[in-house]
C-alpha cells in the first residue's frame, strides 16, 4: 500500500484531516462535531500515515528520533505513548468532572461563560470543553493504540 | 451514640492500619489489634444500661441507611463479641509467633470484628445483611488461612458456600419483611427496629405478612439462613472442617461470635415468629442439632473437632431455647449464649495451649497432662463442668432454663410435645459424656507417647484464665451477669415479661429431675464410653444420612460438571458459537420482556420521503450482498457501502453528528479490515447448509428484535418530553447550541465519561491479550 500515489495523497490530505477534526473538535458545542467525532478523524489521519509511511515513520521522520530496534510492538515508543495519552484523558475527563466538586457543585457540573477579546468579538468559553479535551485524549490514544499493535500484525 | 458508630468503625479502620504496621511491628502487631478491640469494648460497654438509636443516611430515596440501634441484646452480643476479640487477639500476638502472612491475618480478623459489631447493632435490613455476608467473608478469608493447603481451602470453600447460601436466604426474607412493613407501617421502611417498635407494629407485621400468606415462608427463610450460619442441622457439617483454621480463629469465629450470629438473629426476630409454626420447626431442628452435635462430639479423637461438635450442639441448645413459646426459652437462649461464649472461647484456648506444649490433638494420646499444665486443667476443669451442665457451674443455669421450657411446653402442649423435653434429655447425657472425655486429657495416667511437655507461655494461658474466672464468677454469682446485661437482653428477644432465675433447685420438679437424669446417666455411661462409641461409628459406617458431606460433595461434583458441560456449549471456543449464544439469548430476554409488559407497537407513521426509501433499499442491497460476497475484499468492500448508506440516511433524518460519526468510524473500519485482510484465508471456507440456516435464523431475529424494539421505544413522531427539556435547556445550562454535544459534555456527561472508560478497556484488553500470547499463554 505503500505507492506513491498513496504516499503523495496522504500528504496533501492529512494536514486538511487534522485542521478538520480540530475545528470540528472546537466547534462541537455549537455545530455538528465535539470530542468524539473529532477523536475519530483524527485517529482516521495518522492511519493514513501508517498505512502510506509505516508506523515508525512518526518516529523517525517528524520528530527525528532514533527507533529503538529491538522489543515486541507493546514496548514501543509509540504504543507507549498512546497508552499514556488515554490514561492522560481519563484524568482530565475526571479532573473536570471534580473541578466542579471543589465549588460545592455535582460531580461533573459543567460551567460557561462568555468572554469579550478585543477585534474579535464575543466568545463562549465552557468548562465542557476540558471535558472534551478528555474524551479525544481517550479516543485517539486508545484507538490508536489498538490500531498500531493490530496494525502490526 | 458516636460512641457505638465509633466501636464499629474502629476495627475496620484497623484493617487498612494493620498490615503496614505488621512491616513495621513484626508479630507485636496483634497487641495493636487487642488495643483496638479494647477501644471498641470499652464504647460498646459504656453504653450499658442504655438504649437509643443513630442512622446516617446512605440511599435516601430508598429509605436505607446505615441506622444503629442500642438495646440489651445487641449491648450483650457485641461485648461478648469485642471482649473476646481481645483475648483472641493477645492470645494470637503470641499463638502465631512466626506464622507466614500476618498482615492479612489480622486485617481480617478485625474486619471480622467489625462485622460482628456490625450484626450486633444492625438494625438496617440492609446493612443487617451486608454485615452478616462480611462476617461469612471474613471467616472464609480465616479458615483459608493455610492457602497451600488442600485441605483448608476445601473446608474455607465449603464454610463459604454454606453460609453465604443461607445469607441469600436471610436477603430474600428481609426484603420480603421489608415490602410487608408498607401495608403494615404505612410506609415501606427498612428500619427493622420500626418493625419490632412494640406490639402493635408487631401485630401489624405478622398480620400483613399472613394477609400475603408471606409469613410461613419467611419464618423458614430466616430458620434456613440462621441454620446454616449457626451450623444446625442438616447445615451442621462445615464447622468441624473448619476447624483447620488456627486455634484463636477457631475460637473467636466458630465459638464465641459468627455462629452466633444466626442465634442472635433468630433471637432478634422472635418476638415477630412466635407462634406455632415457630416452635414446629425452630425448637425441633434446635433440639435435633444438640442431639446430633453431642452424638458426634463423643466419637471425635480430635479435641478441636470434639469441641466443634459441641459447639454445634450447645448453638441447637440455643436455638431450642428461642424455639419454644415460654418466656423460659428467650431466657435458656440469651444466658446460655453468655455462658457457652465464655467457656467455649476457653476450651478452645485450652485445646490451643495443649496442641502447642504437647503437639498432639489426639485424645487418644494424652492424658495425665494435670502434672504439666496445672494451671491449664484447672482452666480446663472449671469450663468443662459449666459445659457440661454441671451445677453450681454457669451452663448449668442455663440448660435447667431449657429443660423448664421444654418441660412447659410439654405441660401446655401434651402428646407428641412431651418428646422435646426427653430430646433434651438425651443429649445431655452424650454432653456430660464427651465432656468427660475431654476432662479425660487431663486426668489419669500420662501415656508413654507424651513426654517433655513444656510449661506454656504466660501470654496463652493468661486469655482462658480470665475466661475461666469469669466462668466461676457466672457460677458463684449469675445475678451479677443477670443483672448487668442478660436479663435485660432476654426481655428484648420475648414478648412476655421474664425473670431470669438461677437457682440451683432443692425440691424435686420435672425440670430439675431432667438434669439430674443427664448428670447420673451421663456419668454412669462413662466407664462404658469406648462401647458406645463403637456403635455410633457402626451406625455412622452403615448410613449416608449421618454424612451430609457425601451430599455436600456429591453436590458440588455435580454442580461442577453441569457448568463445565454449559460452559463448553456456549462457549466453547469459535467466536460463531460465543456470538450466536449471546445474541440469541439477548433477543429473547428483550422479546420476552416485551412480551411479559404486554407493550403494543404502536400504529405506524407516515411513510418516509422517497430519498430515505431509496437509500434504506439500496442499503439493503448491500446487505444482501455482503452475505453473499465470495471473497473479503468483496465483503469488506460491501459492508462500506452499507455503512455509508446508513451514515446518507443519518444525513436525510437531520442528524448531522450521528452522520459525521458513522461516516469516519465507517472509513476507520474500512482501513482496519484492509490492515487485517492479508492476515485472513483469502476465501471462506465450505459453507454447510445448516450452520447457514442457523445463522440467517438468527441474523433475522436479531433484525426482527431491533425493529420492534425501535418502534416501541419511540411510539410517536414528536419530541419526548426529555428531548423537549434538552432542547429548551441546551443553551442556557449548557451554553452550546449542538444539543447533541451538550448532552454528551454536560447533560449527561458521566455516561460519556462511562463510554470512554469502555474505550480504555478495549484499548487495554487488546494489549493485554497480545501480551499474554508474547509470553505463551493462551488462559
Amino acid at each position: 500500500m505503500t505507492t506513491t500515489i498513496v504516499r503523495t495523497t496522504a500528504r496533501v490530505v492529512v494536514p486538511i484531516v487534522l485542521v478538520v477534526a480540530t475545528s470540528l473538535f472546537l466547534g462541537g458545542h455549537n455545530a455538528p462535531g465535539g470530542g468524539f467525532i473529532g477523536g475519530v478523524l483524527t485517529v482516521g489521519a495518522f492511519v493514513l500515515v501508517y498505512v502510506a509511511y509505516g508506523l515508525d515513520y512518526l518516529e523517525v521522520g517528524v520528530l527525528d528520533r532514533e527507533v529503538d530496534p529491538g522489543g515486541g510492538i507493546l514496548e514501543h515508543r509509540t504504543v507507549a505513548a498512546y497508552r499514556r495519552l488515554f490514561t492522560l484523558g481519563l484524568g482530565i475527563a475526571l479532573a473536570s468532572g471534580l473541578a466542579g466538586m471543589l465549588f460545592g457543585k455535582p460531580f461533573l457540573y459543567q460551567h460557561h461563560d462568555y468572554v469579550h477579546v478585543p477585534v474579535l468579538g464575543e466568545y463562549e468559553l465552557a468548562s465542557a470543553l476540558v471535558f472534551d479535551v478528555g474524551i479525544y485524549c481517550v479516543v485517539v490514544g486508545g484507538l490508536l493504540a489498538i490500531l498500531s499493535v493490530v496494525g502490526a500484525e | 451514640m458516636e460512641s457505638v458508630f465509633l466501636a464499629v468503625a474502629l476495627p475496620f479502620l484497623a484493617v487498612v492500619a494493620l498490615p503496614p504496621l505488621h512491616r513495621v511491628l513484626g508479630d507485636r502487631v496483634g497487641y495493636v489489634g487487642a488495643a483496638v478491640a479494647v477501644a471498641s469494648f470499652g464504647l460498646v460497654a459504656s453504653r450499658l444500661g442504655t438504649t437509643g438509636s443513630g442512622a446516617v443516611a446512605w440511599v435516601p430515596s430508598m429509605d436505607v441507611a446505615l441506622r444503629l440501634r442500642v438495646d440489651a441484646w445487641a449491648l450483650l452480643f457485641a461485648l461478648l463479641a469485642s471482649g473476646i476479640g481481645v483475648l483472641v487477639f493477645a492470645y494470637a500476638a503470641r499463638y502465631m509467633h512466626g506464622k507466614p502472612s500476618l498482615g492479612r491475618f489480622y486485617a481480617a480478623l478485625s474486619a471480622f470484628m467489625g462485622s460482628i459489631l456490625g450484626v450486633a447493632f444492625a438494625s438496617d435490613l440492609v446493612a443487617l445483611f451486608l454485615f452478616w455476608e462480611l462476617t461469612s467473608v471474613c471467616s472464609f478469608v480465616l479458615i483459608g488461612y493455610h492457602t497451600e493447603d488442600a485441605e483448608s481451602r476445601y473446608s474455607a470453600r465449603m464454610a463459604m458456600i454454606i453460609t453465604v447460601g443461607g445469607g441469600l436466604c436471610l436477603l430474600v426474607a428481609l426484603l420480603l419483611l421489608s415490602v410487608a412493613s408498607g401495608p403494615a407501617l404505612g410506609a415501606r421502611t427498612f428500619d427493622l427496629a420500626a418493625m419490632l417498635a412494640n406490639e402493635g407494629t408487631i401485630r401489624a407485621m405478622r398480620a400483613a405478612l399472613s394477609d400475603s400468606g408471606l409469613f410461613v415462608p419467611v419464618l423458614v427463610l430466616v430458620a434456613v439462613a440462621a441454620g446454616a450460619k449457626s451450623a444446625q442441622v442438616p447445615l451442621h457439617f462445615w464447622l468441624p472442617n473448619a476447624m483447620v483454621a488456627p486455634t484463636p480463629v477457631s475460637a473467636f469465629l466458630h465459638s464465641a461470635t459468627m455462629v452466633k450470629v444466626g442465634v442472635y438473629v433468630l433471637g432478634r426476630v422472635r418476638p415477630l415468629f412466635l407462634g406455632e409454626a415457630w416452635t414446629l420447626l425452630v425448637a425441633t431442628v434446635g433440639l435435633a442439632t444438640m442431639t446430633v452435635g453431642a452424638v458426634l462430639a463423643v466419637t471425635a479423637n480430635d479435641i478441636k473437632e470434639l469441641l466443634a461438635y459441641s459447639t454445634a450442639s450447645h448453638l441447637g441448645l440455643m436455638v431450642a431455647g428461642f424455639g419454644f413459646r415460654t418466656h423460659y426459652g428467650a431466657e435458656a437462649g440469651v444466658f446460655h449464649l453468655f455462658n457457652h461464649a465464655l467457656f467455649k472461647a476457653a476450651l478452645f484456648l485450652v485445646a490451643g495451649v495443649v496442641a502447642h506444649e504437647v503437639g498432639t490433638r489426639r485424645l487418644d494420646d494424652l492424658g495425665g497432662l494435670y502434672r504439666d499444665l496445672p494451671i491449664t486443667a484447672a482452666i480446663a476443669g472449671v469450663t468443662v463442668l459449666s459445659m457440661a451442665g454441671v451445677p453450681p457451674f454457669g451452663g448449668f443455669y442455663s440448660k435447667e432454663l431449657l429443660f423448664k421450657a421444654a418441660w412447659e411446653t410439654g405441660l401446655a402442649e401434651g402428646g407428641l410435645y412431651w418428646l422435646y423435653p426427653a430430646v433434651a434429655v438425651g443429649a445431655s447425657v452424650f454432653t456430660v459424656l464427651y465432656s468427660l472425655r475431654f476432662l479425660s486429657a487431663f486426668l489419669g495416667e500420662r501415656p508413654a507417647t507424651v513426654e517433655d511437655v513444656a510449661r506454656p507461655p504466660v501470654a496463652l494461658v493468661a486469655p482462658p484464665a480470665l475466661l475461666a474466672a469469669l466462668t466461676l464468677v457466672t457460677s458463684v454469682a449469675p445475678g451479677l451477669a443477670i443483672e448487668a446485661v442478660v436479663g435485660d437482653a432476654a426481655a428484648v428477644t420475648a414478648v412476655e415479661a421474664v425473670d431470669v432465675t438461677a437457682k440451683i433447685p432443692t425440691e424435686p420438679s420435672g425440670p430439675a429431675l431432667m438434669s439430674l437424669a443427664a448428670l447420673v446417666v451421663g456419668a454412669a455411661a462413662y466407664p462404658s464410653v469406648d462401647r458406645v462409641r463403637n456403635g455410633i461409628a457402626r451406625f455412622e459406617a452403615g448410613s449416608t444420612l449421618a454424612r451430609p458431606t457425601n451430599l455436600y460433595d456429591w453436590l458440588l461434583d455435580e454442580v461442577e460438571w453441569a457448568s463445565d458441560r454449559l460452559d463448553a456449549t456456549v462457549h466453547g471456543g469459535p467466536l460463531r458459537t460465543h456470538v450466536t449464544w449471546v445474541l440469541a439469548t439477548t433477543c429473547a430476554l428483550v422479546l420476552l420482556g416485551f412480551l411479559s409488559t404486554g407493550v403494543a407497537v404502536p400504529p405506524t407513521g407516515p411513510l418516509a420521503p422517497t430519498a430515505m426509501i431509496l437509500v434504506l433499499a439500496v442499503a439493503a442491497v448491500a446487505a444482501v450482498a455482503v452475505a453473499a460476497a465470495p471473497s473479503h475484499v468483496a465483503g469488506v468492500l460491501t459492508l462500506g457501502i452499507l455503512g455509508f448508506m446508513v451514515a446518507v440516511f443519518y444525513v436525510l433524518a437531520s442528524g448531522p453528528d450521528l452522520a459525521l460519526t458513522q461516516l469516519v468510524v465507517e472509513t476507520l473500519l474500512l482501513v482496519v479490515f484492509l490492515l487485517v485482510i492479508e492476515e485472513l484465508p483469502a476465501y471462506y471456507a465450505e459453507l454447510r447448509v445448516r450452520v447457514a440456516a442457523r445463522d440467517a435464523a438468527l441474523s433475522v431475529l436479531v433484525g426482527a428484535t431491533a425493529f420492534v424494539a425501535v418502534l416501541v421505544a419511540a411510539p410517536d413522531q414528536g419530541l419526548s418530553e426529555t428531548a423537549e427539556w434538552y432542547v429548551n435547556n441546551a443553551v442556557e445550562e449548557g451554553g452550546g447550541t449542538n444539543v447533541v454535544n451538550v448532552v454528551l459534555t454536560d447533560f449527561r456527561a458521566f455516561d460519556t465519561l462511562g463510554e470512554a472508560a469502555v474505550i480504555l478497556l478495549a484499548a487495554a484488553s487488546v494489549l493485554v491479550l497480545l501480551a499474554m500470547r508474547d509470553r505463551g499463554e493462551t488462559g
